[in-house]
């Protein structure tokens, strides 16, 4: 079966997460027009395609951020387009964890701080949190930044505090969107190193973002997305 | 650079127009509310001057030539809980002057009254009311006269000498046209020096507030514009040329807000003849504006919002890589609440030595302690913030009292600036409340519900230390006091003689009939086997020297009951059944019975003109308190919508990532709910103390808290102001949406 020009009404065993001819207009502006991906579990996936093409209009629909106007996307069995507003948000909370380009660290809270942040939106109990956030920092390389604030960082490390908070929660998948388009290519390359190697130890499915084949081709997989929909598909050349 | 200025601020497109137009409408808000409070001054002077012809005995002047003359008598009646103005006049020649009001002066046995109290003449039942005033009615007293549309006064005409006779009838030559500044003035609807000092109290209390609401208001949106000045400055521009730009912007937003300020506030005047200021309803066109508070909204507002955009670009530096915030100062240290814990002493001080025995130095002692007070709550306000504040983020097990937490310690400076002038409006408010409520509780603790139901007639030699020896009252016949015992509802009837001894010492005041006393319970008792008593005074005052004289046994007196008869009468005292219509028809027999002696006053009540002016404080305290609270929190509400401008982009992701709109909301209101509630309790207790120790102290009163209606008006007014940062959840929600995160 191809995800990409095909639709099935059964998951395949392994799929994760599925996007079945997802179209979606912002206005007049179509942004996408039948696309369709899977995503299989444990999965570093590279979504390619130039500025404009719907690539991450895609991982929002992917992720429950935005609903598509006609289609269907399925994360482990469920339905996520048809789900109530709450209950995608719950999904993103609990299940799902997010690295963007920039701007993501709430500027008050510390690096700890923010990367417990999920946890203690999960109810876990403040002391806990920390102490689960702290045992990221040695394994992101940020030994020493547990009290920085964002504007106290370089952009990789507050990049990596991104990443270490997307983790903290052992998400079943990771979506960063244009995770090192804000970095030189050196730290951006610390960053990709980070993400796939602790999403590949702790069992995470991946999708990427980027426009970027040097990023690209950290993923296991990529697919390009032109015009608002997915029209090529190929393993990352080991 | 002034048109590109204005290029920048109106043609930048729809984002910047929507900044001018925000920032408009919160200077709008800030000018309407900066003209109502003026108006609302205005209108309280407009009060005060109507009713200085009111006060025209206090400062009676010697009359030009004998033609000129007008005796005068002023004195205050009371129906019910409303205080009646009674002035007794008698022209002494053919050019005596004429209040205003009036078409001329009223002739023996002939009476003006105001519209409000004719409705009551003819309204109530005359043995309740209208027997009291000898002759009839002539006419009504013209608006000119009356302080407010429901005053109730009545100016009633007598003989020359019939009047002069009168205790306390005075010759004045002209009739006063302007407030008066005799502390005795104070009886009067908005007259006297102890208003004006409350009137000027009250309107700093509110206008403090309104001004750092627009001062807030003007900074909106600073974020945004720095950037775009950093931009200019990599172009070029130097950092006279932003100066230039940034004045303009503020200018632009500004004259805007004043233009439709200035047009809420015309629109919504008619509403503002509700808010009961003092109690007293204003009449039509009080509520106007000078010249010079218009000039000062429409110059000094434009003017105040460059010098605020001003020291907002000094707290940062825009250089052409960017813009840096100036290094956060130090958190606010413990020597900040110096000043107050020194207020505080000061008042103590006073209270553990006595007070001091001349009264400048109990002036200056209240001065000294009050200015301590204030300036010590504004500067220790940032440190209670940031006390607050540690202690919110050290036990903080929710990421939005984390978040909240951190940003208040983050600047609690700011935090705190947004709701400084609250500070001062809830301390004044407060501490008047406390007072106020103290004094009452004091009164109404005198003699339970028997002193209510008891009135006295306290002659002008019981009352007053300089009575003529010609006003006494030498005997009542038996005659009267039968009148006034059969009186419907009158229980009993007791008087108080002069005593012999009548001199300092305060319990010999007069001299009671044992068997009187028994049936007038609310003025105390007879020791076991005496025939008659030796009474003290036995009124509640402002002073607090209430005797608590139903609890009170009275000494012995060496006389007999026959000898006692015999001496002058000092007070009539008459138990009622408690009845409205009993009182009133007692007052009203008390007043035919002895004429100009005074009214009869509830032995447990004060009397009717403090009654009144205490009333009219408490008003204009709720008033201050519920527009203070809602004020602040119109300049929370700004400053939230400034702080979602800055953070919009993390908020908006978090909420991609899942986090709920109901964790934001709570960042959102848990950063401007705690400064508020914080401060408000600081001023509160502050303030209540402040009013235990200096009544303590100054007037021997021990403090009691405030009774419900405060606290309703307190947690009203707070209620009112987290409704006011409720209301700016829905800008939380558009600013976070997932698209400001697409495209921002």
């Amino acid at each position: 079966m191809n995800p990409v020009n095909g639709s099935s009404a059964v998951l395949v065993r392994d799929t994760i997460l599925e996007a079945r001819d997802l179209v979606l207009s912002f206005g007049e502006t179509p942004a996408l027009r039948g696309a369709s991906l899977s995503v299989k579990k444990g999965e570093v996936l590279a979504v390619m395609g130039p500025s404009g093409s719907g690539k991450s209009t895609l991982l929002h629909c992917l992720a429950g951020i935005l609903a598509p106007d006609s289609g269907e996307v399925y994360f482990d069995g469920q339905r996520v387009d048809a789900m109530r507003e709450g209950d995608r948000s719950r999904l993103r909370r609990e299940r799902f964890g997010f690295v963007f380009q920039f701007g993501q660290l709430v500027p008050e809270l510390t690096a700890e701080e923010n990367v417990a942040l999920p946890l203690l939106l999960g109810g876990t109990r403040r002391e806990e949190a920390l102490r689960g956030a702290r045992a990221w920092f040695e394994r992101l390389e940020l030994d020493g930044l547990e009290r920085h604030r964002a504007g106290e960082m370089s952009g990789g490390q507050a990049q990596r505090v991104a990443l270490a908070r997307g983790l903290v929660a052992h998400p079943d998948v990771l979506f960063a969107d244009e995770p090192t388009g804000s970095l030189d290519s050196l730290t951006g390359e610390l960053v990709m190193g980070l993400l796939t190697r602790t999403a590949c130890e702790d069992g995470t499915t991946v999708v990427l973002v980027t426009h970027e084949p040097r990023v690209a081709a950290y993923a296991d997989r990529e697919v390009i997305v032109r015009d608002g929909r997915v029209t090529v598909t190929a393993a990352v050349p080991g | 650079m002034i048109r590109l200025g204005l290029r920048l601020t109106l043609g930048s497109g729809r984002e910047a127009a929507l900044r001018v137009l925000v920032t408009a409408a919160a200077v709008a808000l800030g000018v309407g509310l900066l003209l109502a409070s003026l108006a609302g001054v205005n209108g309280l002077h407009a009060q005060t001057d109507r009713g200085a012809w009111l006060d025209t005995s206090a400062q009676a002047s010697r009359p030009t030539s004998t033609s000129d003359r007008l005796w005068w008598l002023s004195s205050t009646d009371q129906f019910g809980n409303e205080a009646i103005d009674r002035i007794d006049v008698a022209a002494a020649g053919p050019n005596a002057p004429v209040p205003p009001g009036l078409s001329h002066l009223p002739g023996p046995g002939d009476y003006y009254a105001s519209p409000a109290l004719t409705i009551l003449l003819r309204s109530e039942p005359a043995n309740e009311l209208r027997d009291r005033y000898p002759g009839r009615q002539i006419g009504t007293i013209g608006a000119a006269a009356l302080p407010s549309p429901n005053s109730l006064i009545i100016v009633i005409g007598h003989t020359a000498r019939q009047l002069s006779q009168a205790p306390g009838a005075v010759e004045v030559g002209a009739i006063q046209r302007t407030p008066s500044s005799c502390y005795a003035c104070q009886s009067t609807v908005g007259s006297g020096s102890v208003l004006q000092f409350i009137l000027a109290g009250g309107a700093v209390a509110l206008l403090l507030p309104i001004l750092i609401l627009i001062a807030t208001a003007s900074r909106l949106s600073a974020a945004r514009r720095e950037q775009r000045f950093a931009a200019m400055r990599l172009v070029g521009a130097t950092p006279r040329q932003i100066s230039v730009v940034s004045a303009v912007e503020a200018v632009v937003a500004a004259v805007a807000g004043v233009a439709v300020g200035l047009a809420l506030f015309f629109v919504f005047r008619p509403l503002l003849y509700h808010v009961p200021f003092t109690g007293a309803p204003l009449a039509q066109g009080d509520l106007s504006l000078h010249w010079i508070d218009i000039v000062l909204a429409v110059i000094g507002v434009p003017v105040a919002a460059v010098v605020s955009a001003r020291l907002a670009l000094r707290r940062v530096q825009i250089s052409p890589l960017g813009v840096n915030r100036r290094a956060s100062s130090r958190p606010p240290r413990i020597v900040r609440i110096i000043p107050l814990l020194a207020g505080i002493a000061v008042l103590a001080y006073f209270d553990a030595v006595g007070k001091p025995g001349s009264n400048g130095s109990q002036i200056l002692e209240v001065l000294v302690g009050f200015v301590l007070l204030i300036v010590g709550l504004v500067l220790a306000g940032p440190w209670f913030t940031t006390a607050g504040s540690r202690l919110m983020v050290k036990r903080a097990s929710r990421p939005a009292t984390l978040i909240a937490g951190r940003r208040l310690l983050d600047n609690p400076k700011a935090a705190f600036r947004f709701i400084s002038g609250l500070v001062i409006a809830l301390f004044i408010a407060s501490a008047a409340i406390g007072a106020l409520s103290s004094v009452a509780a004091t009164n109404s603790s005198g003699g339970g519900s028997v002193g209510k139901d008891t009135l006295a007639d306290p002659f002008c030699s019981f009352s007053t230390t300089n009575c003529p020896v010609s006003a006494e009252v030498p005997s009542v016949p038996g005659q009267v006091v039968a009148e006034l015992s059969t009186t419907p509802g009158v229980r009993a009837v007791t008087l108080v003689h002069q005593s012999p001894s009548q001199a300092p010492e305060r319990n010999s005041f007069g001299l009671v009939a044992c068997d009187q006393l028994a049936k007038t319970p609310a003025i105390g008792k007879c020791a076991p086997g005496a025939t008659v008593a030796n009474i003290g005074y036995f009124l509640s005052n402002l002073l607090g020297h209430n005797s608590h004289a139903s609890s009170t046994v009275w000494p012995s007196a060496q006389l007999s009951a026959a000898s006692a008869a015999r001496l002058p009468v000092d007070a009539v005292v008459v138990a009622t059944d408690g009845s409205t219509g009993s009182l009133e028809r007692a007052r009203t027999s008390l007043e035919q019975a002895f004429p100009f002696q005074g009214g009869g006053v509830a032995v447990d009540a004060l009397d009717p003109s403090t009654a009144r002016l205490l009333a009219m404080i408490q008003d204009m305290t709720d008033v201050i308190i519920v527009a203070s609270l809602i004020i602040a929190a119109c300049s929370l509400a700004v400053n939230i919508a400034a702080g979602l401008g800055e953070r919009k982009r993390p908020f908006s992701l978090l909420r991609l990532t899942g986090v709920p709109i109901a964790v934001l909301r709570r960042v959102v209101a848990l950063e401007s709910a705690l400064p508020l509630l914080l401060v408000a309790a600081v001023s509160i207790v502050v303030g209540l103390v402040s009013a235990a120790l200096y009544l303590h102290s100054q007037v021997g009163i021990a403090f009691s808290i405030p009774g419900v209606a405060y606290w309703a008006t307190v947690v009203g007014g707070l209620a009112a102001s987290l409704a006011v940062i409720a209301s700016t959840f829905p800008l939380l929600n558009r600013m976070t949406g997932p698209e400001v995160a697409r495209n921002d």
